[in-house]
């Protein structure tokens, strides 16, 4: 009995630590919250704009969907949405493409511990850029259009896709480069049997990953003029034409549904 | 489809499966054709003028005609109140949403919840909420509280919405990755599925959820600025508001909050170092 | 005491894990069962405090049929047996004294554990477990940062915290080299005469199971082909245990 009672006392007080900081977190979110009246007619109208959002759905506009009564397939939503698709695919190759070089760049493996220093923080200067910024940024200097939504979703991939490439490169496994070297390849063979086939599978699986992002990003960075549907989203937002934007949503649910199934089940085949 | 059929020298033969690989890289191939086509299309009647962007930079990024650097630097403390206002919002959002997230999650993942008929339609909603753009977010939570007298409100509801949907998901694939053992062993004293849940499963996402919630908070600073293309006040308002006339505001308020989410990056490096 | 009658257990797989089982274990028993993998002993131990459910027969605890019986019941019923893995199964982020806690989590309402509140009797009960497996000393250490002798210690640590009347030990011992494997099958006997802790003991190692049991049970395909004192085992019973010789990684060898 003595020797526990003797530890219950050294016992930590970390529930102190705890619930200071559980306070702290909750007050600051009232904080934040506080100021922020919302007018009683307001509360009234809630189930109402709840109920629009959903008649929306019911109300979806079939011939601006898919083209057809008076709208021409290249005018439709359909289009619109695989121009966002376009948008994504390109914007995530360009991304791939840039990324290799700057990951060798970031690779301890490759360059050595200081030179992959300056590539890493150079990929963290990319990721930490906005997207929105680089968005709008390209659209004042480039022009809007597609090719700008290109090359916004591109440069900024390689931000991700250049630090999960050079993790992929520096977890290699070197015990089969050494293989191939006994059996006398040389450089480019040892890059074509030895690293290829073990970082291509996983550089896949992480561009596939992206591109799952990247079409969901597309769909955003159209309201800055980076080309696709998403500047609808944002022209028919005031006042909000709910029966619009539920015909622009269901392209967009089926199209970003397709592209996380498809990537997710190709990536599962892949590793 | 040719199968290649090879034959040992001892007179055995084997054939060489085909390589599904050339399937999925044709389909690529056509997909890039088809799509290239659409963005060529797309492109035809736009002016490509990419000589306007060392202007738009210079603009952006150096004081106005007339005006000093020390001009164009003083604009930036005065960005003051919109900062604290994105920052505000996001974090409520992102607070109030990875709240809410852990219950979706909990529900989503398979190890936790062993009836397929209740997971599966929990993600199926999870990812279909998903798909729902930020800017239509914003527009649902605009209507649902308005953007009267300056009230961050809707910002944060919108916020809270996205951060709800990423955090639901990236946590029920934590959850499903973590040891089932100790679970299986607290059901064992004749602990309830809550009390369960709160000692195998808790103590073994906490770090990382802490990790994910400093994730998440950056990425909505760094796309809070989109929300101002709805009508959310934010510092992408600044960039809407003197895009026509003082692009050096502009570049400062750009300045800001790509310093912002540096400082915020710097801090949640270190953060995260300490949670492990 | 726990009784078996004619208890058989058929997976949604089709393999039937256990056939007709008749068995008897009486209070302050210390218990091994044998068998090669695959036999059953899984099945037969964790049919026990349900945490598998048995298709047919009737499985009595102090006379309480507990096939029928869930929610509330059930969870009473468990916490009144602790149970060992061979894995441990510690929440390993956790601290070893909130892991011997988490023994006490079923005589208490859901609401105050989620905030992790217990009464100080309950903590003094787990420091006391701890001091009684002689690693008080390890008490606010993360547990993945025992070793696996200290590990299993903490997990005999939660059971006892528990205040059980029986313990049950799934392969206690498969994951340690043979000198904490003697220490910890030290403690399970410690535990069964200091304490009156009926034990009932999955085991790999048939000499340990004749070392530190009192009763031997050997099960063969879903069967109880031996039940006796671990006196009586010879040769020829455990051929029919594991229907031939033994090999030589079965016995510790010592």
């Amino acid at each position: 009995m003595k020797n526990s009672e003797k530890a219950l006392k050294k016992l930590p007080k970390k529930w102190i630590i705890n619930l200071i900081f559980t306070v702290a977190l909750i007050a600051l979110v009232i904080y934040t919250l506080e100021g922020s009246t919302i007018n009683p007619l307001r509360v009234k109208q809630i189930p109402f704009i709840i109920a629009a959002f959903f008649r929306g759905f019911a109300d979806i506009l079939w011939p601006a969907l898919f083209g057809f009564d008076g709208y021409q397939f290249n005018e439709s939503i359909i289009y619109l949405a695989l121009q966002t698709l376009s948008i994504g695919f390109f914007g995530t190759l360009l991304g791939a493409i840039l990324a290799i070089p700057v990951a060798f760049l970031a690779s301890r493996n490759i360059v050595g511990k200081h030179l992959a220093k300056v590539g890493s923080v150079l990929l963290v200067i990319i990721r930490v850029f906005p997207e929105i910024i680089l968005a709008y940024i390209l659209v004042k200097g480039l022009g809007i259009g597609s090719i700008t939504g290109i090359l916004v979703i591109g440069i900024h991939s390689v931000g991700m896709l250049g630090k999960l490439f050079a993790e992929t490169i520096d977890e290699m496994d070197r015990s089969s480069i050494e293989a191939l070297e006994a059996v006398g390849a040389n450089g480019l063979q040892k890059v074509r049997y030895g690293i290829l086939p073990q970082i291509l599978p996983l550089m896949t699986s992480i561009t596939l990953y992206r591109l799952d992002i990247n079409v969901r990003s597309a769909t955003v960075l159209g309201a800055i003029g980076a080309g696709g549907l998403g500047v609808l989203l944002t022209v028919f937002s005031d006042p909000p034409a709910w029966d619009i934007l539920a015909t622009i949503m269901v392209a967009i649910m089926a199209m970003v549904m397709i592209v996380d199934t498809v990537s997710s089940k190709l990536r599962e085949k892949l590793i | 489809m040719t199968m290649a059929r090879l034959t040992l020298t001892n007179g055995k033969s084997v054939v060489k499966p085909f390589n599904r690989i050339w399937i999925v890289l044709a389909v690529v191939i056509v997909l890039g054709l088809i799509f290239g086509y659409i963005i060529k299309l797309d492109s035809e009647g736009i002016s490509f003028k990419p000589d306007q962007l060392p202007i738009i930079l210079k603009k952006l990024f150096s004081p106005h005609r007339g005006e000093t650097w020390a001009d164009y630097f003083a604009y930036i403390p005065k960005l003051q109140n919109v900062l604290i206002m994105t920052l505000e919002m996001c974090y409520g959002g992102t607070v109030i949403g990875s709240a809410l997230a852990i219950p979706t999650a909990l529900l989503s993942s398979r190890n936790i919840v062993k009836t397929k008929w209740i997971y599966g339609p929990a993600r199926f909603l999870l990812n279909l909420f998903r798909t729902i753009p930020v800017t239509v977010l914003a527009v649902i939570s605009i209507g649902l509280v308005g953007i009267a007298g300056g009230s961050t409100l809707a910002g944060t509801i919108a916020i809270t919405l996205f951060t709800y949907g990423v955090m639901a998901k990236m946590l029920y694939e934590l959850i499903e990755t973590i040891d089932m053992n100790c679970y299986e062993a607290i059901e064992s004293t004749g602990a309830s599925h809550l009390q369960a849940i709160r000692f195998a499963v808790l103590p073994q996402i906490y770090a990382s959820f802490a990790g994910y919630v400093i994730y998440v908070f950056e990425m909505n600073v760094r796309s809070s600025a989109i929300l101002s293309y709805v009508g959310i006040v934010s510092i992408g308002t600044i960039m809407r508001i003197y895009e026509m006339t003082d692009y050096d505001k502009v570049g400062g308020a750009v300045i800001l909050l790509f310093g912002v989410c540096v400082v915020i990056q710097l801090c949640s490096d270190l953060a995260r170092r300490k949670l492990q | 005491m726990i009784r078996f009658v004619d208890v058989q257990k058929t997976y949604s797989n089709g393999v039937q894990a256990l056939k007709g089982v008749n068995l008897q274990i009486n209070d302050g028993e210390f218990v091994a069962i044998i068998g090669l993998s695959g036999a059953g002993k899984s099945t037969l131990l964790r049919s026990i405090n349900k945490m598998i459910p048995i298709t047919s027969g009737q499985l009595y605890i102090d006379d309480i049929e507990i096939s029928s019986i869930r929610g509330k019941a059930l969870r009473y019923l468990r916490r009144s047996i602790g149970m060992i893995f061979q894995s441990f199964n510690l929440v390993k982020r956790m601290s070893v004294y909130n892991n011997v806690l988490t023994g006490r989590v079923g005589y208490h309402s859901t609401f105050p554990t989620l905030f992790g509140l217990f009464p100080r009797e309950d903590k003094i009960l787990a420091l006391d477990s701890l001091d009684a497996l002689g690693i008080l000393d390890k008490a606010f250490t993360r547990a993945d940062q025992l070793s696996g002798g200290q590990q299993q210690r903490v997990a005999l640590a939660r059971a006892l915290t528990q205040k059980p009347k029986l313990i049950l030990a799934d392969e206690p011992v498969a994951s340690l080299d043979p000198i904490t494997t003697v220490q910890v099958m030290d403690d399970f006997a410690r535990i069964n005469k200091d304490f009156g802790i009926t034990i009932v003991a999955n085991m790999h190692h048939v000499d340990l199971a004749l070392k530190y049991a009192t009763r031997i049970i050997g099960i063969r395909d879903g069967i109880v082909v031996f039940d006796g004192l671990s006196s009586e085992v010879n040769e020829q019973i455990l051929v029919e245990v594991y229907g031939r010789t033994l090999k030589h990684n079965e016995v510790l060898g010592e």
